[in-house]
């Protein structure tokens, strides 16, 4: 995210003095009003469903979740508690069902569970984090709705598309992460205590 | 026309199922409904507030993009590279503003429906795009803002690379299918 944040911004803030020095302010003030915009909307959404998540880890019905993902998750999260699984289930089902607002905070707390209070994201983590950038969906319905307000003939023939490409997309995420994880374990013994001091 | 109606509106009946059946099991185990509620809700606050910085870092970097004329730049740069694995040159604003922002790209979407119709292949291939892939940026903002694990090592370029091969995913996809 350093890296990421230095580039944009150095070169949005040259770019933007150069052909228009008095819109930088308005830009950047854009962006931070937008975030605290989201900010409030995203309070309301996640007292909704950190709710709702209370009620079913109360009631014991996430850890019946887990057992079904059980034979999925031990085997793509190693290491990780039945806890830390019942929630990744929850958020992979959440954004299954098209639920991506419930999905976040339930994320976010198996984020949390995953992390062990150490500096750098590990393996896990990075993983999950993957499979939820590639958010397989079963019915894009924003997309459909857009679709068919323009007039699409059938909107609903971008679902099995959208299903295949979002599959391949997790399972390619899925290969990479691991191919890394590997490639990473076979560095050199010097270099992984180098990465570990920083 | 039949079929366009039918999904979308079973999909409006996931959420009031889901919400019914979170209610009902949370009864018969006895759960105190409302106390339970009031419990997970009262976290939500603390969340926000410990993701928003991370936020407002990624949401000026966003508008910085777009404003400077950057994002056209680096499209114009990008688009023979992409069209030469197939990703036409009309998908590439829409593979930029994907991984940095939900509206915008729903926005972007939007105007290519416009342009080319919504039957045509680029933006049923923009609208599988949109549909089948997270705003990177985002969700790497919200989801290790609150944890103490802030080097995300290979995870963002290797995220960046999934939307990448999704946008490929999805022309294939709708070509071949």
């Amino acid at each position: 995210m350093n890296v990421v944040f230095a580039v944009l911004f150095v070169s949005g803030v040259v770019l933007v003095a150069v052909s228009s020095p008095d819109a930088l302010l308005g830009v950047l003030l854009d962006g931070t009003s937008g975030a605290v915009a989201l900010a409030i909307r995203l309070a309301g959404v996640y007292a909704l469903w950190l709710g709702v998540l209370q009620i079913l880890q109360d009631s014991g019905a996430d850890r019946l979740l887990a057992r079904v993902y059980r034979p999925l998750l031990s085997r793509l999260f190693r290491g990780e508690s039945e806890r830390t699984q019942s929630l990744i289930g929850l958020n992979l089902t959440a954004n299954l069902l098209g639920l991506g607002a419930a999905a976040t905070p339930m994320g976010i707390a198996a984020v949390e569970s995953m992390s062990h209070g150490e500096a750098a994201a590990t393996d896990n983590m990075i993983l999950f984090f993957i499979l939820n950038v590639t958010a397989v969906q079963l019915l894009p319905t924003t997309v459909m709705a857009l679709l068919a307000s323009h007039g699409a003939a059938n909107a609903a023939s971008i679902v099995l598309p959208g299903l295949l490409s979002s599959l391949a997309t997790a399972v390619f995420g899925l290969l990479t992460v691991n191919v890394v994880r590997i490639v990473g374990a076979k560095m050199p013994q010097r270099m992984r205590q180098k990465r570990c001091k920083r | 026309m039949q079929t366009i109606v039918l999904p979308l509106n079973a999909a409006d009946y996931i959420l009031p199922a889901v919400l019914l059946a979170v209610a009902v099991v949370g009864l018969v185990c006895k759960v105190p409904l409302f106390d339970s509620f009031v419990k997970g809700a009262g976290r939500a606050l603390k969340v926000v507030a410990g993701v928003f910085p991370y936020l407002a870092a990624v949401f000026v970097c966003v508008h910085l993009f777009a404003a400077s004329g950057l994002q056209d730049k680096v499209a114009a740069f990008l688009s023979p590279v992409l069209s030469a694995v197939g990703i036409p040159a009309e998908l590439v604003p829409l593979l930029l503003v994907k991984p940095l922002s939900g509206s915008g790209s729903l926005a972007v979407l939007e105007q290519i429906i416009v342009d080319y119709g919504a039957d045509s292949d680029v933006a049923r291939a923009a609208s599988v795009l949109v549909g089948s892939s997270e705003t990177v940026l985002y969700v790497a903002a919200v989801y290790f803002g609150t944890v103490s694990n802030k080097r995300l090592r290979y995870g963002l370029p290797v995220a960046f690379a999934c939307t990448v091969a999704g946008a490929l995913f999805s022309c294939w996809a709708v070509r071949f299918l």
